[in-house]
Formats: structure tokens, C-alpha cells, sequence
């Protein structure tokens, strides 16, 4: 099973929200990461079949989506980002109503229907309207229904967003358990959800992959450009306005920074290990990053709020791209 | 190129052809019909529907010697006024009644004068006219000239010494409205009418047809009912767009091709349904206030230079076959324009004025590209107008105002839902 994206491009007038994007994928769980506006949810609404390319092409297993024609989309299970639901159905009714059009005969949607609501720990409010529902619910009931027809690609279009870290972890686990011998792309651009589960991280930013490489490998690219480094508070302030510090860490009356840098900033700096977030940060910068989407802050930490008022950090430092 | 778990499996996929499509526009009729904005403003139409076609009910009134007496009260004393008049209209009958009213006229002591035309008075007026006086006024009309008013009191002036002649006098008058320089009828529409009025089987048959009169004369407000029910229906793509949902939808299996025809007809059979709720209501207060009697009585009694060879009842039933037309075709132009537009209330933004502005325009007359169109149009297109002679031509067919707008409305709808179906097709989704 293979999934070939090819020159793949959308042009709106003269500005490309996807451009010449190349790609194959196979069975595992693909996490696109890229900051707002990267082209992320555009790439997987062309791949999901409701956006049209302006250029390129789409292959499963070797045919295009124009060949396959209705028989793609049998393939296809798509939980769009924000998408709404029918306030009025119940869960039930919504995922019925969603199988037919779907196509699965009665039998099997009445069957998938249930086991799908017990997946997701809905059954007890499967005759509930939606409009009862909160947004946790709703979006385990957006998983349902994109599992409904046993997907090969299952695309997940920020599918955490706005769930609480609770919320978060239970949703990260039933992507898991329905991403087995499945081609998912799960968009996001919180950092930690991809860790998590992505075999294969996607880094997009302006239409592009900056990066496709297996989760494993993606921070060893990082590895010599981040940097620990405790330093009086007074020299915190230099410090960020000279380097890339993408945390701080008051320990008593000194600061540990954590420094993105292609050199070691300090003699005394150490070299730390590198993290996805790091990764992110070191394409993206801090204006890419919504700290409030950030699920797992380290407690110790101060939060970037706050840091942002004690020491500003200089963007101009980590603007970088391309690094591929 | 990218190193991932490898699996070549063929996926399990659903069986094509054994979805239920009757599933798929029970579940997009119950989205219609479980809004609450559904109940709410279908509700509200009914109301409105028997507010309307009651105040005929609540607002008659009709005179005797006495005085006024109004609404059922005075339904019921006109209703026993006609017991007598449920007549063969015969020549001869005709002849002995406009003798009987001229001889009334012959007696000083019975007529009026108003400085311009003399009318019969006390006993005379309230025993020998008023209790007919549409049924006299009836048969002045048909010895008028087109667009003459006539009333009983012309009936000195006719000649019924040989008998009153008078359905020559019908035939002559369509005729000489036939041949108005002002109609424009070609001689392939005059013989159409022609042909038309022969089929009406004489001598008319005269009786009591009030409720059917009312219910033929409201048509137009029926044009609420037609919004109420196109708001509805306004939602079924645009909501999608609207509430984001489309996404889900355009990528499962169906969502472009089955789920289209599902939505159609689900919004066709809610707009069934609700047409046959509100017919119902408009026709039953007339009906039940007034009676049905009439229902089999020729449209003639009414307007003896009507050329459709009709009762009371079937004419109101192609009206309301020609109302339901013009309902699809404005569900029609509603999904049509609700494929195409991101919201409801644009949809909106552009159906209402296509739906009054019509009645904001009258016609000047039955000939001409401006009124021929405007007979058309859909607040114009529900009012039967079955004395007009409207008439369209196309080479040597000639078609009248039912058949035109029936044709015109049925393909309107035709290509209406071909158009919301390509719209919704075409659809994508914002990137």
C-alpha cells in the first residue's frame, strides 16, 4: 500500500499554499508539523480529495485519484479540523447517517457503529444529541466516524486542538490503536502529540516539507545545536538577546538556558539532547509557537509568558529555514 | 525513501452496491425536519396560511333589510338565498329572469336614480335582487362589451322579446374579447381559445361556489408559504459549507454523487409535505366555513367569458398543480443557490426578491414581452387568471398561462437541480 504525493501544488493567484510537494507514503503514522499558515491543513484537503490540486498529482497504490474515482475515497477516513457536526442527530444517528454515506451496507454500519461509540468510550451517550456534547466528545466522535469504513489512510487534521491534556492523552491512544497497517497523517502543530506516536515526522512550512524523516532520526539532525548553559540572571538578558533560548530555567538566583545554536554559545555551555520541540523551534521560531497549545509544560520551568516579560528573546536569531 | 512500517495489504472496503440510498434521504430529511428553526418557522407559515385564508371567513359580511350580518352567521343566510338559484341556466330560464327584473324597472315606484343610473329600491331591491344580485349581475356582464361593468340594472336596455339568446351573447363576447386589438392574439391563439371554450358543456349549471371563490382568489398568499418552506430548505448545502461539515461529507464514498441525489430529494419531499400541510390549511378553513358545494359547478357561473371548460374544483386543482410547480422551482433555484453560496442567509439575501418582487409590478394588459414575462414570474404565476386569455406561442403551438408556466416551472426545476447538484459536485473545501 503506497501513497505517491507528486509535484503536488495549490496556487491561489500568484501564492502557493502547497508547492511541488513529493512524497510517498506507507503504512504508519506520518505527523505533519508546521506552524499556522504552513500549508498543512490546504495539503491534506488535496489529499483527502475535497481540494483539487492546481498541479500534480495523488496516487494510491499507483492510480490517481481521478482514476480511482469513488473507489479512493472507500480508502479514505478524514476528520477535518473544526468540523462541525449535526447538533440535532445523536452519536448514533451521526455515525449511521455517516456510514451511508460512506456506503456501508446496514449491517455493517449498525456493527461498526457500536463498536466504534465502545472505542471511543461514547456508548453510554450514543442516543445523546451532539449538541449535548463537549468538545472532547465531539472530536472522539470525529475519530469514529473517520474509522468507520476501516480506512487505509486515516487523516487527522489537528485533531487535539482544544482538548485538555486529559482529553489529549486519551485521544493520542485511540489514534494508536486505530493507526495499525494504516497510512495516517496526523497535522498538528503541537509538538508533543506527534512525539508521541508519529513513526515519520513531516515538516512543513511555506507549502514545503522542510524535512520528512523518521521520528528517530529527526533530532539526531539537531544533535550539536542545542545547548544547556546556567548563567547569572544578569547575563540571562544577553544571552537572549544574542541566541536563539528557547527555555529558561531559574535554579535559585542563576538561570539555566537552553540555547538552539549551529556553535556552542559559551565555553561552559554543554550539549544537550536534542527534542522535537527544539526541531520546531529551530525552523519556526517563537512566533510560530502558540505556547498556549503547548500540552506538557515543564513544571520547573517558567512558562514563556512570563519569560517573554523577563528576558525578550531575539527572533531575528532563530528565523532560519531551509535547512534541508 | 522514508523508512515506515510496510504493509501491502488490500483493505477491506465496504460493499458499493448495497448502501441504501432511501437511508440516505431518511437520515438528510430528518436534518431537515429536527431542526428546531424547521418547526419554528413551519409553524409560523401554517398560522399565517389560516390567518389569511380565515379573514375572508371572519370579514364577510352580507346585507338584508335589517342590516349587516357577518362572518358564519351571514355565510349561512347567503347560502339559503341560493337554494333557489342551484338552476340550470336554460334560455328560457335566463329570458324569464331578465323579464321579471325589467318588469320590476317598469314600476316608478321601485327605481332609483342617482343622477346616473337608475336601481331598484325597497322591496323590489331586497326581495327580487339582493338575494341573486351576483347571479343578475352575472348575466349583465355576458351582454357587456369587454371591460364594461355591467349590473342588473342595465337589463332594461336588453332586448328579450325573442328570448334572452344567451349563450350567443356568451360567444360573442369571447369572441369580441378575442379580437381586442389590445390582446394581440394571433389567429392560431383565437383559435385555440376558440376550440377551447366549445368543450364547455351548456347549459351551465348555477349553484353556490363561495368557498371554492375565495380559495381561487388567494392563491397569491400562498407566495409565504413558498418562502417559508424555501428558508427551510435554504441550509441543505449552504449549512454544510456553513457548520464545516462538507469536509466529512465530499470525502466519504457517496458525498458526491448519492448524497447529492439524497439531499434533493429529501429537500423535494420536505417541500411536498409541507405544501400538502399548507394546502390543506388553506383550503379547509374556506371550505369548512363556506361548504364544498360548487365543487362540481362550471367556472362560467362565475365569469361566463371564462374559457376553460372546468368545474370550481378542477380548476382549483391545476392552480395548485401549477402553485406546486412553481414551489419546486423555487426549492430548485434555493439549492441551486445554496450549492453555491456559503451561507443561508445569502441564499436568502437572493431568493426573496426574486419571490416579491414581482408583486411590486402589475401588468398593463395580456399582450407584450413585459406582461407575457410577468404572468410568469412566480408571485403572478400562482394567480390563475382564468378569464384572462393569456397566452403563449411558440411557432404554431400555442400554450395558455397553465400549460406555459407548468412547462416553464417543470424545466426550471429540471435544471435548477442539475445545477445545485453540479455546485455541490464542483464544491471544495477552503484550504
Amino acid at each position: 500500500m503506497e501513497l505517491q504525493l507528486q509535484d503536488l501544488s495549490r496556487q491561489y493567484g500568484t501564492n502557493y499554499a502547497v508547492s511541488h510537494v513529493n512524497a510517498t507514503l506507507v503504512p504508519g503514522v506520518y505527523g505533519l508539523l508546521g506552524a499556522n499558515g504552513a500549508g498543512k491543513t490546504t495539503l491534506m484537503r488535496m489529499i483527502s480529495g475535497v481540494l483539487k490540486p492546481t498541479a500534480g498529482s495523488i496516487r494510491f497504490n499507483g492510480k490517481t485519484i481521478g482514476e480511482l474515482g469513488e473507489r479512493y475515497y472507500t480508502h479514505l477516513g478524514y476528520m477535518p479540523q473544526d468540523f462541525g457536526f449535526y447538533p440535532d442527530f445523536t452519536a448514533r444517528e451521526f455515525m449511521l447517517y455517516m456510514a451511508a454515506v460512506k456506503g456501508l451496507d446496514k449491517k455493517r454500519a449498525e456493527a461498526r457503529t457500536e463498536n466504534l461509540l465502545q472505542m471511543v468510550n461514547l456508548q453510554d451517550v450514543a442516543d445523546k444529541k451532539i449538541k449535548s456534547f463537549s468538545g472532547g466528545m465531539k472530536q472522539r466522535l470525529g475519530i469514529a466516524q473517520a474509522e468507520l469504513n476501516s480506512p487505509a489512510i486515516l487523516i487527522l487534521d489537528e485533531p487535539t486542538a482544544g482538548l485538555d491534556p486529559k482529553e489529549r492523552v486519551r485521544f493520542r491512544n485511540l489514534i494508536s490503536d486505530f493507526a495499525k497497517e494504516k497510512i495516517v497523517i496526523l497535522s498538528t502543530h503541537i509538538v508533543s502529540d506527534v512525539s508521541y506516536i508519529a513513526d515519520i515526522i513531516l515538516l512543513m512550512k511555506n507549502g514545503s516539507f522542510l524535512l520528512q524523516e523518521p521520528m528517530a532520526a529527526v533530532t539526531d539532525s539537531m544533535k550539536g545545536k542545542v545547548w544547556e548553559l546556567l548563567v547569572d540572571e544578569r547575563d540571562a538578558d544577553r544571552y537572549s538577546r544574542k541566541f536563539s533560548v528557547v527555555n529558561l530555567h531559574h535554579e535559585g538566583d542563576r538561570v539555566r538556558l537552553r540555547i538552539l545554536d549551529e556553535a556552542r554559545p559559551a565555553e561552559e555551555a554543554e550539549a544537550a539532547e536534542p527534542s522535537l520541540e527544539d526541531l520546531f523551534l529551530y525552523h519556526f521560531g517563537e512566533n510560530d509557537y502558540d505556547p498556549h497549545e503547548n500540552p506538557q509544560p515543564d513544571p520547573s520551568s517558567t512558562d514563556r509568558k512570563k519569560r517573554k516579560n523577563h528576558v525578550p528573546i531575539n527572533s531575528s536569531k532563530k528565523s532560519r529555514g531551509g535547512k534541508r | 525513501m522514508m523508512s515506515a512500517k510496510q504493509n501491502q495489504r488490500t483493505p477491506n472496503r465496504t460493499h458499493p452496491h448495497r448502501a441504501d440510498g432511501l437511508s440516505l434521504i431518511r437520515f438528510e430529511f430528518l436534518k431537515i425536519v429536527r431542526k428546531r428553526s424547521t418547526l419554528t418557522i413551519m409553524a409560523v407559515s401554517l398560522l399565517l396560511t389560516a390567518f389569511l385564508f380565515g379573514l375572508p371567513v371572519i370579514q364577510y359580511q352580507i346585507y338584508d333589510q335589517n342590516g349587516v350580518m357577518k362572518g358564519t352567521k351571514g355565510i349561512a343566510y347567503d347560502r339559503e338565498q341560493y337554494a333557489d338559484l342551484s338552476v340550470p341556466l336554460t334560455e328560457e330560464y335566463i329570458t324569464k329572469t331578465i323579464r321579471e327584473v325589467q318588469g320590476l324597472f317598469e314600476d316608478p315606484a321601485n327605481v332609483g336614480y342617482d343622477g346616473n343610473e337608475r336601481f331598484l329600491i325597497g322591496d323590489a331591491y331586497w326581495n327580487e335582487i339582493a338575494p341573486r344580485e351576483n347571479f343578475l349581475n352575472l348575466i349583465a356582464r355576458t351582454y357587456a362589451a369587454p371591460n364594461e361593468s355591467r349590473g342588473y340594472n342595465s337589463f332594461p336596455d336588453l332586448d328579450a322579446s325573442d328570448g334572452a339568446d344567451f349563450y350567443q351573447a356568451v360567444q360573442a363576447k369571447r369572441e369580441a374579447i378575442l379580437n381586442e386589438s389590445g390582446r394581440a392574439l394571433s389567429n392560431e391563439q383565437k383559435a385555440y381559445w376558440s376550440g377551447m371554450a366549445g368543450k364547455i358543456d351548456t347549459p351551465l349549471q348555477y349553484g353556490y361556489y363561495e368557498g371554492w371563490e375565495v380559495i381561487i382568489s388567494s392563491f397569491g398568499l400562498l407566495l409565504f408559504a413558498v418562502l417559508a418552506i424555501c428558508i427551510v430548505i435554504a441550509p441543505v448545502f449552504s449549512g454544510e459549507y456553513q457548520a464545516g461539515t462538507d469536509a466529512v461529507i465530499l470525502s466519504a464514498k457517496y458525498g458526491r454523487t448519492k448524497l447529492i441525489t439524497a439531499k434533493l430529494a429529501a429537500s423535494l419531499l420536505f417541500g411536498t409535505i409541507a405544501f400538502a400541510f399548507h394546502m390543506v390549511t388553506a383550503c379547509a378553513i374556506p371550505l369548512a366555513a363556506f361548504g364544498v358545494s360548487g365543487w362540481n359547478l362550471p367556472m362560467q357561473i362565475a365569469n361566463t367569458a371564462i374559457p376553460y371548460p372546468l368545474t370550481f374544483l378542477q380548476g382549483t386543482m391545476r392552480n395548485i398543480g401549477i402553485l406546486y410547480l412553481v414551489l419546486l422551482g423555487m426549492i430548485g433555484l434555493t439549492l441551486f443557490l445554496s450549492s453555491r453560496m456559503k451561507s443561508p442567509y445569502l441564499v436568502l439575501i437572493v431568493l426573496v426578491p426574486v419571490l416579491f418582487i414581482p408583486m411590486l409590478l402589475s401588468p398593463n394588459g395580456t399582450a407584450g414581452a413585459y406582461n407575457l414575462m410577468l404572468f410568469l414570474l412566480p408571485y403572478q404565476a400562482v394567480m390563475p387568471e382564468f378569464g384572462k386569455y393569456i397566452s403563449y406561442q411558440a411557432g404554431g403551438l400555442v400554450f395558455d398561462a397553465f400549460s406555459a408556466r407548468a412547462i416553464l416551472y417543470a424545466v426550471f426545476t429540471a435544471v435548477m437541480l442539475l445545477l445545485a447538484r453540479g455546485g455541490f459536485q464542483r464544491h471544495e473545501t477552503a484550504g
